[in-house]
């Protein structure tokens, strides 16, 4: 998934279409919106970004998963089984990014790119309502993909790289 | 400057404004783990030694505290469990890579093994038990042959199942505090000071008294020189674990530290411990105490500390 941080206007439509779309319980978010602010007064410099599961390649809560609940699918997506899931909290202290939580039925829930919708040939829920069109969804390892044009054509960050866990979702600057 | 604020109002229980995912039953299933293997491993080493002379009365009575001990803290650690009813799948799978796996099974082999040897013993405390049933004496009588193979199985399990407790924390890079290699040792250490504490407080001989009191201090000492250790790596790495380092030299989290985990768990133990090799006029019991608490101390400190460390990125 590649975000465009100068078109993000950080609305939460996203995070209202991710609850709605995943019924995801009153109180709780897959996905947030993040407003940074850097520099010294008055160069002062503001970046709005949606944030979510980065669904790392080297994905530390995949790796201290004691029963493999957590697990990478086809495509790269970081998923979890919720009956294999005992609610032992190790992913979630693992995760640098905090993506995760523990569902009020007990197991640990988070973005799944809304995968259920990919394999219908729609976009992710917080893709398909961004009124800027500031996400793009696609496959990165098609070069002829938009995601893959996008990150030739344009700078872009990883949140927290220093973590060491290739994450799949792409800021661009 | 540098903010970043949550804008779409995200407040996750538990985890927003800090994570606190994992309650007071991780330090003490931790440290009931610790204790357990700690006493273990000296029971283990006190068979290898012995040679099949009699055991003291600290040996017999200390392999009484490993079971109930698990048992607690299994249960502390079951508390802590958001969806308890599917914890059978710890057992369905063998994931290497994953320490709380490695743990799970550790303590599944190690948990009936401290039970059948408490159990071994009641006859060794109480010589006029009667197990009834020539099955349990059949089991006892292969238990009691083959003890000395037994031990050294015991022995891998327990340093395995001391240096886990470490290692479950170290395996988290998101936590600064927690990502190091440091804690295996450091926690190992604390386990074995854990069981020789017990031990020193079962005991009602001089001359063991002093082998576990030296003992003890080594352990002490070497705790020491990990902390040492961990902080000039700290201080010697990136932001992220200089903050890390700066929760206890400075921060929310130095008086627990320092006054919990460092002079009331470690220095007062070693001074009252060299005093007591000079002129043993005191009770060691209050030192084990002391230790066993500098021990959960330690572990409710870096639990919860180490939650509070993060990448801010």
């Amino acid at each position: 998934m590649v975000i465009d941080t100068l078109k993000c206007v950080g609305c939460s439509d996203c995070v209202v279409a991710c609850q709605t779309e995943n019924n995801v319980p009153i109180g709780y978010c897959r996905d947030w919106v993040v407003e940074a602010v850097n520099g010294t007064y008055p160069q002062l410099e503001l970046e709005i970004r949606t944030e979510r599961c980065n669904h790392c390649e080297n994905s530390p809560c995949v790796r201290c998963c004691p029963t493999g609940a957590s697990h990478i699918v086809e495509g790269g997506v970081v998923l979890v089984t919720h009956d294999e899931c005992i609610g032992c909290g190790a992913c979630i202290e693992s995760c640098p990014y905090d993506a995760r939580y523990q569902h009020p039925e007990g197991y640990v829930d988070k973005c799944t790119f809304c995968l259920h919708r990919v394999k219908d040939g729609l976009l992710p829920a917080c893709v398909s309502v961004c009124p800027t069109r500031c996400m793009y969804f696609g496959d990165l390892e098609d070069p002829n993909s938009e995601v893959s044009k996008l990150l030739k054509k344009r700078d872009y960050k990883t949140l927290a790289p220093e973590a060491g866990t290739n994450p799949h979702i792409f800021y661009l600057i | 400057m540098k903010e970043e604020l949550f804008v779409s109002g995200r407040n996750l229980p538990n985890i927003d404004p800090q994570l606190h995912v994992w309650h007071w039953p991780i330090p003490v299933y931790l440290f009931l783990g610790g204790l357990s293997a700690g006493i273990l491993f000296f029971a283990a080493l006190y068979v290898i030694k012995n040679k099949g002379k009699d055991l003291p009365d600290s040996y017999k009575k200390a392999l009484f505290v490993p079971p109930v001990a698990l048992v607690l803290g299994l249960i502390a650690l079951l508390f802590d469990l958001t969806h308890l009813f599917y914890s059978w799948r710890l057992f369905t799978t063998i994931r290497l890579e994953s320490p709380m796996s490695w743990g799970a099974w550790t303590l599944l082999t190690i948990t009936p093994l401290a039970f059948l040897w408490a159990a071994s013993n009641i006859k060794l405390l109480f010589p006029q038990w009667d197990w009834k049933y020539d099955w349990i004496k059949a089991i006892f009588k292969f238990w009691n042959e083959n003890l000395k193979y037994i031990v050294w199985l015991v022995i891998l399990l327990s340093v395995i199942l001391g240096i886990y407790t470490g290692i479950l924390l170290s395996a988290f890079n998101a936590r600064p505090l927690w990502n190091t290699s440091i804690l295996g040792p450091l926690f190992l250490s604390s386990a074995l000071s854990g069981g020789a504490a017990v031990l020193i407080f079962f005991s009602n001989n001089e001359e063991e008294k002093k082998i576990f009191v030296k003992l003890s201090m080594l352990l002490i000492v070497i705790e020491g020189f990990l902390f040492t250790h961990m902080f000039m790596g700290f201080l010697a790495s990136n932001q992220v674990q200089l903050e890390a380092a700066e929760m206890f030299l400075g921060g929310d989290y130095t008086i627990h530290f320092w006054i919990f985990d460092v002079i009331v768990g470690l220095i007062i133990p070693l001074v009252l411990e060299l005093i007591w090799l000079r002129k043993q006029n005191f009770s060691l019991k209050i030192v084990a105490l002391l230790l066993l608490f500098g021990g959960i101390m330690m572990r409710f400190t870096m639990v919860h500390a180490g939650q509070a460390a993060r990448y801010l990125y």
